[in-house]
C-alpha cells in the first residue's frame, strides 16, 4: 500500500517530465511549478493524494484494526493473552495513527526524490510569492507532512469505531472509505456552509498555511482541534461498543 | 441494563464534553463586555482620534446576500474577473491577513486553498502577485495614491492602505452615511479578542434595502475592528468583515520587501491599470460612473464595457438575473443592480422602481 | 467441595442470543488438579461456555468464577494464569509460527520479553513443531495449526488450561501426543479443562466429566460416580422379541424401544431397581417359550449413558 502511495508523485513526475505540460492551466495546483523546482512534486503529490489515495489507504488500515484480527481468528488470542480490550483499542490506534504519519511521509520523500533526479532544486517561489531557501522549504515540506497526518487521525478514529462494529473487515474498510468520501462530498455543497466547519475533510487541503510569509497556525489549530473532537467521541464510542463487546469470531 | 448504560456512558460524555466545547468556546468569546458607556458622539470622536499606524492581522469576510449558492469552482474565471463584482467574493467566506506599517507599508494576502493573492506596497512600489499562475504586476505611484485590495474593483481614489481593513470601509461609511443617518450604541462586544463598542448607524430614509451598518470600534484604540451590514428583513448578517485576530505590534519590515521571484511573469503596470493582472482589458477601458443621490439611497449608473457582452451571456448570468421592465436585474438582500437593456449599469441598495426611475431618467 | 478447591465454577450461567439460549443455567464444578472432559455434541453450547469463562462474552444471567474470580470481570488477573485454545487456531497466515507465537506473547503485558525466545522455541518443542517454526502458517497443515494453537496455550506456565477440541484434525499419531501432553501437564499439577464431542477421547484422559445436551449441562462428576448412574443390562438373542420383550418386561426391565423391531433379532433391556438373578431370568424366559440363541450380561458404559442423556446424534464413536 506504502508502494502504491511512493507510485502516485513517481508517476507524476514522470508524466511532467515527458509531456513538459507546464502551461495551460488546469491539473491540481502546483502543476505548473515542477519545471522550477522538483520540489513542488511533493506539493502536487499530496494535492492529489489528500482527498483520494490517502483516506483511501487509511480507510483500509483504519477498517482493518479490530475487524480483521477477528476475521483473522486473532481477536480471541489477543483478548485471553491478554493484552485487554482499552490497550488493544489504544495500540490498534496507535498502529492506525503511525500508518497515516508513514503514508505521508513516504509521498513526501518518494515526491522530494524523484523531484531532484528529475527537475532542477534550489531556493523555493512559496505562495506569497516569496522565495524561500531549499533548507527552509524541506523544513515547512515536513511541517507540511504533519499537517497531513494530524489531518487524517479524526478518520482513523471513525475506521478503528467502524471496525469493532463487525468481523468483516472488508465492511468496515468500505464503510470508513464511504464516509470520508461523503465527508468530502457534503464540503463540496454550498448550501451545507454551516456544516463544513465541523466536517473532518473540512481542512485537509489547509496545508497551503505552510507555504505562506509568515507561515498560518490558525488552520493548523483549528484542525488539530476539530481532529482531537474526532478520536475523543469515536474513540469513546469505540470504547462503548469494544469494551464488552461478546467476541464470537 | 445499567451495565450497558455503564460502557457507553463515556462516549455520552465525549460527546457531550466536545459538543459543550464547540459551543462554549464561541459563548465566551462574546461574553458581555463592560465599557464606560458612551453617546454615539463620543465613538465617533473616538473613532476620529483613533491613530494606529501599524498593526497585523486577519481579516474575516462573510456575506449572506440571498444569492443561489454556486458550488466551488463552478465559477468561470470570466466571470471572477468581470466589472461589477467579484462573484467569489459575493458568495463565500474570505480570509485576508492584513500587515500595515503607516501609511505607505502596506501588504494583503487573500488566502486562498492552495493559493494566495498578494498585494504589497513598500514606499512607491506596488507589487500583485497572484500564486495561481506565478504572476507579478508593478506598478509605480506617487505618494498616497491608489491603494488596492486584491480583487477588488477599481477605485478611483483610495490613500489609505487600510482600506482592506474593516477600518478603511468603516471611516468610509461613516464619511458617507453619518449626515443620513441615525446613530446609536447597541451593547458592547468583543472582536478579535478585544473589548469594543457597536456604533449603529441607522437610516433615515425608508427606501433603502440595508436595514442598519454596526461598526464595532476598539474601545482602546479607536480602530474599527468590524463592520456588519444588516439588510432589511434578513436575520443574517448581510456584510460582515471583521478582524478575527489582531496584533498591534509593527509587522516585520521583511514583509513588505518584495522581490519578483524567479520565473514569474512580470507585467509592468500603467497607474490606472491597478485592478489587478487578471483584468487588464476592463481597466484600461474604464467606464464612466454616474452617481445619483448621496447617502443610503444613492444610485450609481456605469455605462457598461465591452466586457458586460460577455459576461451577459454566460450561464451563471440567466440564473441569477430575472427579467424586468428595461432590463434584467440582479437582485441581492443588499443591493438592486440592473443591466438595462441598453448595456448601462444602474445599481444602489434601493427597490427595483427607484433604479428604474434612474435609469429612465437618464 | 469448597470454593478455594475449585478452579472453575459456574452458577446459573446463561447465555442468550436474542431469543435463543446458548446456554442454559449451568452450574459446573471444576476441582483443581482434574483433567476435567467436557463432553457434548456439537452445538449444545460447549464453546459459548467456554468464551464466557474465558472473559469473550458476558453472560446474560448467572456467574462464572474461574481460579477464583469473577468472570469477565477479573480478566487481567486471571487470564495470565490461563492458558486456551478456543474454537480452533487463529494466526497470521504470513506469518511463521514462532513469529505469531512471538506476537501473541507480547501481547500479554504480563509476559517478560527477555525469557521470549526461549519460551516460545520450548513450547514449539512441546508439540513437535520446532522443525516448522520458521515456516510460514499459510503453509501449515490443519494438524499443526492445531498444534501451534496448543503451543500457544503453554507459552507462560499456566495454572488452568481450557482446551477446545484439541485433537480436532489430528492424526492418530497428534491425537496420542496431545494425550500424553495433558497427562505430563496434569502430573505437574494444573487443571485442564478439555471440551470434546468424543468420548472415547475424555474416557482415556479424564479423570472428571461434564455432559451438555442443547445448552443445558445434563451430567457432572468423576468418571466412575458417571459410570455407576447406569445399569446393567441383558442382550437377549431370539427370534421372537415380543414374546422376550413382555418376558423382560414383568422381570421388571426396561426394554430399550430400538429393540421391538420386526426385523431385529436381540432385544436389550436395562436393569430395574432389584436386578434379577441372570440365571432367573433365563429360566423365565424358556419357560415362556422364548427361543434363546444368545443371552449376555453387559456392565454399563459410558457410551450408553452418554447416549441416553444427549439423545440422538451424538457422535460417539468419531
Amino acid at each position: 500500500m506504502l508502494a502504491a502511495l511512493a507510485a502516485v508523485p513517481i508517476l507524476i513526475a514522470i508524466a511532467v517530465r515527458v509531456t513538459r505540460a507546464g502551461d495551460g492551466g488546469g491539473g491540481p495546483a502546483f502543476l505548473d511549478r515542477i519545471e522550477n523546482n522538483g520540489l513542488f512534486v511533493v506539493f502536487v503529490a499530496l494535492t492529489v493524494c489528500v482527498p483520494l489515495f490517502l483516506p483511501l489507504t487509511v480507510g483500509v488500515v483504519a477498517g482493518d484494526t479490530i475487524a480483521g484480527e477477528a476475521s483473522n481468528g486473532t481477536l480471541r488470542y489477543l483478548l485471553i493473552a491478554p493484552a485487554g480490550r482499552i490497550r488493544l483499542l489504544v495500540v490498534k490506534y496507535i498502529g492506525a495513527a503511525a500508518f497515516c504519519l508513514a503514508a505521508t511521509l513516504v509521498v513526501c520523500i518518494a515526491g522530494a526524490l524523484i523531484g531532484f533526479a528529475l527537475f532542477p532544486s534550489g531556493s523555493v517561489t512559496i505562495l506569497s510569492g516569496d522565495t524561500v531557501s531549499l533548507a527552509n522549504a524541506l523544513g515547512r515540506s515536513l511541517l507540511v507532512a504533519l499537517y497531513v497526518t494530524v489531518s487524517l487521525l479524526g478518520l482513523s478514529a471513525i475506521g478503528l469505531f467502524v471496525s469493532t462494529l463487525t468481523d468483516v473487515p472488508v465492511g468496515a474498510m468500505a464503510a470508513t472509505i464511504i464516509l470520508s468520501v461523503a465527508s468530502e462530498v457534503l464540503g463540496q455543497l454550498p448550501q451545507l456552509d454551516w456544516l463544513h466547519p465541523w466536517l473532518f475533510s473540512n481542512y485537509w487541503l489547509g496545508f497551503g498555511d505552510f507555504l505562506r510569509d509568515p507561515i498560518s497556525w490558525s488552520n493548523f489549530g483549528t484542525n488539530a482541534a476539530l481532529q482531537a473532537g474526532y478520536l475523543i467521541v469515536f474513540g469513546a464510542l469505540a470504547y462503548g461498543r469494544f469494551a464488552a463487546k461478546d467476541i464470537l469470531s | 441494563m445499567s451495565k450497558v448504560w455503564l460502557r457507553w456512558a463515556p462516549a455520552a460524555a465525549a460527546i457531550v464534553v466536545v459538543a459543550g466545547a464547540a459551543i462554549a468556546v464561541p459563548t465566551v468569546a462574546n461574553a458581555s463586555v463592560s465599557l464606560p458607556a458612551k453617546t454615539p458622539t463620543q465613538v465617533l470622536e473616538l473613532v476620529a482620534s483613533s491613530h494606529v499606524r501599524a498593526f497585523s492581522g486577519t481579516v474575516e469576510e462573510t456575506s449572506d446576500l440571498g444569492l443561489p449558492s454556486l458550488p466551488t469552482g463552478s465559477v468561470p474565471s470570466s466571470v471572477k474577473g468581470g466589472t461589477s463584482a467579484d462573484i467569489a467574493l459575493l458568495t463565500g467566506p474570505n480570509s485576508l491577513r492584513v500587515y500595515v506599517d503607516g501609511p505607505t507599508k502596506a501588504r494583503v494576502q487573500d488566502l486562498e486553498s492552495l493559493a494566495e493573492r498578494d498585494v504589497i506596497r513598500n514606499g512607491s512600489d506596488v507589487w500583485v502577485y497572484d500564486s495561481k499562475d506565478n504572476s507579478v504586476g508593478h506598478s509605480t505611484l506617487a505618494s498616497r495614491q491608489h491603494f488596492v485590495r486584491p480583487g477588488s474593483a477599481p477605485q478611483a481614489t483610495t490613500p489609505d492602505p487600510t482600506d482592506a481593513t474593516p477600518a478603511g470601509l468603516a471611516k468610509k461609511l461613516i464619511a458617507q452615511l453619518e449626515p443620513t443617518s441615525n446613530l446609536s450604541v447597541d451593547s458592547n462586544v468583543r472582536v478579535a479578542g478585544r473589548a469594543a463598542y457597536d456604533l449603529v448607524l441607522t437610516p433615515k430614509v425608508t427606501d433603502t434595502l440595508i436595514g442598519s451598518v454596526s461598526i464595532a470600534v476598539d474601545a482602546e484604540t479607536g480602530l474599527p475592528l468590524r463592520v456588519q451590514i444588516d439588510a432589511r428583513g434578513q436575520k443574517a448578517n448581510a456584510v460582515s468583515i471583521g478582524f478575527s485576530s489582531l496584533d498591534l505590534s509593527t509587522p516585520a519590515a521583511s514583509l513588505f520587501a518584495f522581490t519578483p521571484p524567479a520565473g514569474a511573469k512580470v507585467t509592468e503596470l500603467t497607474k490606472d491599470a491597478s485592478a489587478g493582472p487578471e483584468a487588464p482589458g476592463t481597466s484600461a477601458t474604464k467606464p464612466a460612473e454616474t452617481v445619483t443621490g448621496h447617502g443610503w439611497d444613492s444610485v450609481v449608473t456605469v455605462a457598461a464595457a465591452g466586457s458586460l457582452g460577455k459576461l451577459s451571456q454566460s450561464a451563471e448570468f440567466g440564473e441569477l438575473t430575472t427579467a424586468v421592465a428595461g432590463g434584467r436585474l440582479l437582485h441581492t438582500s443588499l443591493i438592486n443592480i440592473l443591466f438595462t437593456t441598453d448595456g448601462r449599469i444602474v445599481a444602489g441598495s434601493v427597490s427595483v422602481a427607484r433604479l428604474q426611475e434612474v435609469a429612465s431618467a437618464q | 467441595m469448597t470454593a478455594a478447591e475449585l478452579a472453575i465454577e459456574t452458577r446459573g450461567l446463561t447465555k442468550q442470543f436474542g431469543t435463543y439460549a446458548a446456554v442454559k443455567d449451568i452450574d459446573l464444578s471444576v476441582p483443581k488438579g482434574s483433567v476435567f472432559g467436557f463432553l457434548g455434541p456439537n452445538g449444545s453450547g460447549k464453546t459459548t461456555t467456554i468464551r464466557m469463562l474465558l472473559g469473550l462474552a458476558s453472560p446474560t444471567s448467572g456467574e462464572a468464577r474461574v481460579l477464583g474470580e469473577s468472570m469477565p470481570g477479573a480478566n487481567s488477573r486471571v487470564l495470565p494464569r490461563v492458558g486456551a485454545l478456543v474454537e480452533g487456531p487463529g494466526f497470521y497466515p504470513y506469518l511463521s509460527g514462532a513469529d505469531n507465537l512471538r506476537r501473541l506473547d507480547s501481547a500479554d503485558r504480563y509476559a517478560s520479553s527477555g525469557t521470549r525466545r526461549a519460551r516460545v522455541a520450548d513450547a514449539l518443542e512441546r508439540v513437535g513443531l520446532s522443525a516448522a517454526a520458521g515456516k510460514k502458517v499459510k503453509a501449515y497443515s490443519l494438524g499443526m495449526k492445531q498444534r501451534l494453537g496448543i503451543a500457544n496455550a503453554l507459552l507462560t506456565p499456566r495454572e488452568l488450561l481450557i482446551l477446545d477440541e484439541p485433537t480436532n484434525g489430528l492424526d492418530p499419531q497428534g491425537t496420542r501426543e496431545v494425550r500424553n501432553l495433558v497427562r505430563s501437564l496434569a502430573s505437574h499439577g494444573a487443571t485442564i479443562f478439555v471440551s470434546s464431542h468424543l468420548l472415547a477421547e475424555i474416557e482415556q484422559i479424564c479423570t472428571h466429566a461434564a455432559v451438555m445436551s442443547a445448552g443445558s449441562l445434563v451430567a457432572q462428576g468423576t468418571l466412575d460416580e458417571l459410570r455407576k448412574v447406569g445399569r446393567p443390562r441383558v442382550r437377549v438373542e431370539t427370534p421372537d422379541i415380543q414374546l422376550a420383550s413382555g418376558v423382560l418386561a414383568k422381570l421388571g426391565m426396561t426394554v430399550q424401544p430400538a429393540a421391538v423391531d420386526d426385523s431385529a433379532t436381540d432385544v436389550v433391556a436395562v436393569f430395574g431397581e432389584k436386578p434379577a438373578e441372570p440365571d432367573a431370568i433365563v429360566a423365565a424366559l424358556v419357560r415362556a417359550k422364548v427361543r434363546v440363541r444368545g443371552f449376555a450380561l453387559e456392565s454399563p458404559s459410558l457410551e450408553d449413558r452418554f447416549v441416553s442423556l444427549t439423545g440422538e446424534g451424538f457422535n460417539v464413536d468419531h
